[in-house]
């Protein structure tokens, strides 16, 4: 069946940004409305199409390339939720860019990214979806060129990075399609051998690059600090994790159809536990609000993939629905730092401090986003957390331990960026700060209350959003909805997390007044030896702890340096001086140039004849 | 009538050179504008009176057969766009109008030489037309008789005449095995003797003519240093027509209808074809100047059009003529943008131009949509054709061959990258606030080959129903 209705998500942003780019300059708030409408238009039109199926087929491309588009339950489901985060993003940004160059700029590439998502998610074929996803990077390399003035090297090394893998998943579209004999991605089933596994790690890589995973995340923290705050809470944040995980998803789902005895299990799940623990490891030791937010949206994107990898019912829907809670609360933890960055003018963890009178709605959405992501009950995170624990429990023990300990690490670190940021003493140059404006605030309230209404009433979005997806693969018992159903882990992971909160409780007091408030017992003359002993008793496993998870921190910093470095210098290096040696060779002298062009004759000759 | 063609542009020299007055010898720059634009709307209407019956007048004088296909349209359409945009930059850059009336004497000269070859069905008419294109070509570099000219001129000259040796050996040997030139009786001739080693020996030489002509690695020396050094606006010629016609086209014309596809010379084409693109690319990253690294870039791009041609399949051959077409259209636009800057800044050196884009903003913007189709980014035209040459090269199950053209991509963005941001992103130099928009040719130029980058991409579908089938059937 022909359903045109099926243009109308990507083209009502596309016309818009078009709009946009007509419309004179000397027209107040005219960008502002012209965005908000398309955006809202856009959330009606998903919300519309959410539930229903069609499809759309015009020839196109030729060679098996038809611009063919299937609405099914997934597609409709990743659309909503991307034009609920665009809506609310958008809204925020309108407060959030007056003022600032370029905001047009901005709001053209917002709208034109939330079109090519809609197109990318509805394709039904490889060259379609290659078409909207590599129109992707050409709004995520503008967006970030528009920050601070030192942007544009971001933006760089992003595009390259983003771009090279881009093209291994080009190349693995190929070779899917070469294999499959068709390109319509419904139509796809492949086996995982030689040329099959190829073409499917070259798709993952591709997959999970837009998710933001290890190794090819080091653009993410640079683009937190000098890309405009709503593109990190639009793009790497929620857009491109949905984009990201719905294909990952697509992938090992439809077609490949991974089962967990295959070796891409192993190999997805070991990339999403080194992702959680290295990332999350980097993310404690930042001193930046926005840069540890990235690496935690990093972290978080490990706990997806490793869901997904597990290949169980329980282990898919789990990360399913981690990737849409994540996308809930990292899009407002991000907001709640571009408020702070607007209010306090920083977001350098070392001048902020004592915010929460200052801005307690901003502290509540941030409370609440935090205790989700750290998989605090009855929050949304908690549940699919618990849901991926399972899973993975259920393959090694090996997986749930760094899914764990990812856990941990993930709520000390925000309770130290709570504190830093919002409690403690009040400092001297923030005391004139005030509550953000309403239209920032709203859309942080919405997201926040979300977090809550898919925590404690879960049965919805897994019974209307996730589960359906899974169709008839959804086994009974796992994975449902309500309070999860293995205690065990429940009560490890409540462990877990009051040994964060009480690991934080004593580097607090040892780091800060807590310290001066048992001095005078401390210098007691029977005490102090006592004090000297327990005090390296009982807090030496703390600091030795702490030293082991700080210098295994640094370690992982200093391995994402020089993987950074690899990106940077190392790959520019080696060709730059490929490509002056080569320039060097020029002499500009023709009898070289007559001996190459002869000695080139001879050696094909040579070679015809041999 | 389709050699009208090669016909008019010769009748317009000789009635231009006929002892008129100076004002009708100003006319010049209008009538090859006008000849030009006929030709591509003859390409892009199609009359069918027109192409149908190939009326050769000439045959009574000189004996030279002629016919086209697809494929010699979607070539007749490149020079047609090239030339056009070539006589209204020339036009527009020199003043005198002495030099004008002999740029376009030359610009048609070499015109008739490329539509001849874009036609002729002969062995040795190929050759003759190949070297008319050539004479032409040397005066067109050397024509401003600068020292850097000269000298590129001169190289280009004795790498030429290699290249002639290597091609009339060539043709003596065919005519040694087969007793006649022409495509269809070499052709059957060969059929005779596949695995001689003569014939082999005889094809590689020719192809390695080509390559010299078109530059192609290691064939390639010349290409940088006549780039660079002769007048932007003949680059835009050379760059964008000249070498594609005289190199890939014939290669490519050779390979369908006379040598066919012979295993090894495919690999000789190919490897040389990668090899191309990689030295190229690599190359291009380390030049500081604009027009020599645009030159570095154009061996890179031939790469592409040769790995793809000798690949073999129908789709192969197909992806490699659209690529032609679409290198020929971003090739001239950069070109055109070299043109723009070095008129208002006096230089294309990277280092002493900067923050252009702000004062220039024509001129930046059109120079981001050729180097982003030159990199393949949908939705712009290069895409489509890097994607037809990828996916046949999977389909032939290349694999290599075809990470190494989708890898090189990300070295294309690279080097125009930092082409763009030294020249037209950040704070302009000290003394270049005051820099001006390119003249309202060199703008209109550029838009107009930008809209046609554009374009070709978004309207893909009719690109693909009115030229990459036809010419996929040519093959096929």
């Amino acid at each position: 069946m022909q359903m045109p209705v099926l243009w109308v998500p990507i083209a009502i942003p596309l016309l818009a940004a078009a709009a946009l780019l007509s419309v004179p300059r000397r027209f107040l708030f005219a960008k502002e409305a012209v965005s908000l409408f398309a955006a809202a238009l856009n959330l009606v039109a998903a919300w519309t199409l959410f539930g229903k199926e069609a499809v759309y087929a015009a020839p196109w491309a030729g060679l098996g390339a038809e611009f063919s588009l299937r609405l099914y339950h997934f597609s409709g489901f990743i659309m909503l939720a991307a034009a609920c985060f665009g809506f609310f993003v958008l809204v925020y940004s309108v407060v959030f860019m007056r003022g600032k160059d370029h905001a047009r700029s901005f709001f053209v590439f917002f709208l034109v990214s939330l079109s090519l998502t809609n197109g990318a998610v509805l394709a039904d074929n490889l060259i379609v979806l290659l078409f909207f996803w590599e129109g992707l990077l050409l709004t995520l390399f503008g967006m970030i060129a528009i920050g601070r003035p030192q942007a544009f090297r971001t933006a760089t090394k992003a595009f390259i990075i983003v771009g090279i893998c881009d093209l291994c998943m080009m190349l693995g579209i190929g070779l899917a399609g070469h294999l499959a004999g068709t390109l319509a991605i419904s139509a796809i089933r492949l086996p995982l051998d030689a040329l099959g596994g190829l073409a499917f790690v070259l798709l993952v890589i591709g997959a999970i690059s837009k998710a933001g995973s290890m190794p090819f995340h080091s653009w993410i923290p640079d683009a937190a600090e000098d890309a405009p705050l709503p593109f990190m809470a639009i793009l790497p944040a929620s857009l491109e994790k949905l984009l990201g995980i719905y294909f990952l998803a697509r992938i090992s789902l439809d077609m490949f159809r991974l089962t967990p005895a295959s070796w891409a299990s192993p190999f997805l799940m070991v990339i999403g536990c080194i992702t959680i623990v290295a990332a999350v490891m980097m993310a404690l030791i930042q001193k930046d609000y926005k840069r540890l937010l990235s690496y935690h949206a990093i972290s978080q994107a490990g706990y997806m993939i490793l869901g997904i990898g597990t290949c169980l019912p329980v282990g898919i829907i789990g990360g399913l629905f981690h990737m849409i809670n994540h996308a809930l609360y990292k899009t407002c933890l991000f907001l709640t730092g571009g408020s702070v960055e607007r209010q306090a003018g920083t977001t350098n963890l070392e001048g902020l401090g004592g915010l929460a009178r200052k801005m307690p709605a901003t502290f509540a959405c941030f409370l609440v986003a935090a205790a989700s992501i750290s998989g605090v009950p009855p929050f949304n995170g908690f549940f699919s957390k618990e849901m991926v624990y399972e899973a993975a429990l259920e393959r090694n023990f090996l997986f749930y331990l760094a899914a764990a300990a990812g856990s941990f690490f993930t709520a000390a670190s925000f309770l130290k960026l709570g504190h830093a940021a919002f409690l403690g003493p009040l400092r001297q140059e923030l005391k004139s700060v005030r509550e953000t404006a309403w239209p920032m605030l709203l859309p942080m309230l919405t997201i926040a209350g979300i977090c809550v209404f898919f925590g404690v009433n879960n049965s919805w979005p897994l019974e209307h959003l996730i589960r359906p997806v899974l169709g008839p693969l959804s086994a009974a018992g796992h994975g449902s909805p309500g309070v999860p159903g293995e205690h065990m882990l429940v009560i490890v992971t409540a462990v877990i997390l009051l040994g964060a909160f009480l690991n934080h409780v004593a580097g607090a007091a040892m780091a800060g007044s807590g310290l001066k408030a048992i001095d005078h017992i401390y210098r007691a003359p029977v005490l102090s030896g006592i004090y000297e002993k327990a005090q390296r008793k009982v807090f030496d496993p703390y600091v030795a702890g702490m030293k082991i998870a700080e210098n295994f921190a640094k370690f992982s910093a200093a391995v994402d340096r020089k993987m950074d470095v690899f990106y940077d210098k190392g790959i520019v290096a080696a060709i730059t001086a490929a490509g002056h040696r080569l320039g060097r060779l020029h002499t500009g002298n023709y009898s070289t140039y007559i001996i190459w062009a002869v000695a080139g004759m001879l050696l094909a000759l040579v070679f015809v004849a041999g | 009538m389709a050699t009208l063609l090669i016909l008019l542009p010769l009748a317009i020299i000789m009635v231009l050179n006929l002892p008129f007055k100076d004002a009708f010898k100003r006319a010049a720059p209008f009538l090859g504008g006008c000849f030009y634009l006929l030709q591509a709307a003859l390409v892009v209407f199609h009359p069918a009176a027109f192409w149908d019956d190939i009326y050769n007048p000439l045959e009574a004088f000189f004996a030279f057969e002629c016919s086209t296909d697809a494929l010699s349209l979607v070539l007749f359409l490149s020079i047609a766009i090239v030339g056009f945009v070539a006589v209204l930059v020339g036009a527009h850059a020199l003043k005198n109008p002495r030099q004008r009336f002999f740029l376009i004497n030359l610009l048609l000269l070499a015109t008739v030489g490329m539509n001849a070859n874009v036609m002729v069905t002969d062995l040795f008419s190929t050759y003759v037309f190949l070297e008319v294109t050539a004479v032409a070509s040397f005066i067109l570099i050397a024509m401003m008789k600068g020292e850097g000219a000269l000298e590129g001129a001169f190289k280009y000259i004795i790498l030429s005449v290699i290249a002639s040796v290597m091609m009339l050996l060539s043709l003596a040997l065919l005519v040694l095995v087969t007793g006649q030139t022409s495509f269809e009786a070499v052709r059957a001739g060969l059929g005779a003797s596949p695995e001689s080693l003569f014939v082999k020996m005889a094809m590689i030489l020719f192809v390695c003519g080509l390559f010299v002509k078109g530059g192609v690695v290691p064939f390639h020396a010349w290409v940088p240093d006549v780039y660079a050094s002769a007048p932007s606006f003949v680059s835009v010629f050379l760059a964008g027509i000249v070498t594609k016609v005289s190199g890939v086209y014939i290669l490519m014309r050779l390979l369908v209808s006379v040598f066919g596809f012979e295993a090894s010379v495919q690999q000789v084409i190919m490897f040389v074809g990668a090899l191309s693109i990689v030295v190229g690319a690599l190359a291009a990253l380390a030049q500081r100047d604009f027009k020599r690294m645009l030159a570095y870039s154009s061996i890179s791009q031939v790469g592409y059009i040769v790995l793809a041609l000798g690949c073999g399949t129908p789709l192969a051959v197909a992806g490699a003529a659209f690529h032609l077409f679409n290198h020929a259209v971003f090739k001239s636009l950069l070109f055109v943008n070299a043109q723009g800057v070095e008129e208002r800044c006096g230089t294309t050196h990277m280092e002493m131009v900067s923050g252009l884009g702000s004062r220039m903003p024509v001129t930046g913007w059109t120079s981001v949509i050729a180097l982003l189709s030159t990199a393949g980014v949908p939705p712009l035209a290069g895409f489509w054709s890097k994607l037809l040459i990828i996916m046949a090269l999977l389909n032939a199950s290349r694999y290599g061959y075809a990470a190494v053209a989708l890898f090189s991509s990300v070295l294309t963005l690279a080097y125009f990258l930092s082409m763009q941001r030294r020249m037209f992103f950040g704070k302009p130099h000290k003394g270049m606030e005051n820099i001006r928009e390119a003249g309202p040719v060199i703008v209109g130029v550029e838009i107009i080959l930008a809209g046609i980058t554009v374009g070709a991409g978004l309207l893909y579908p009719l690109v693909l129903e009115y030229f990459i089938l036809p010419v996929q059937r040519v093959v096929g």
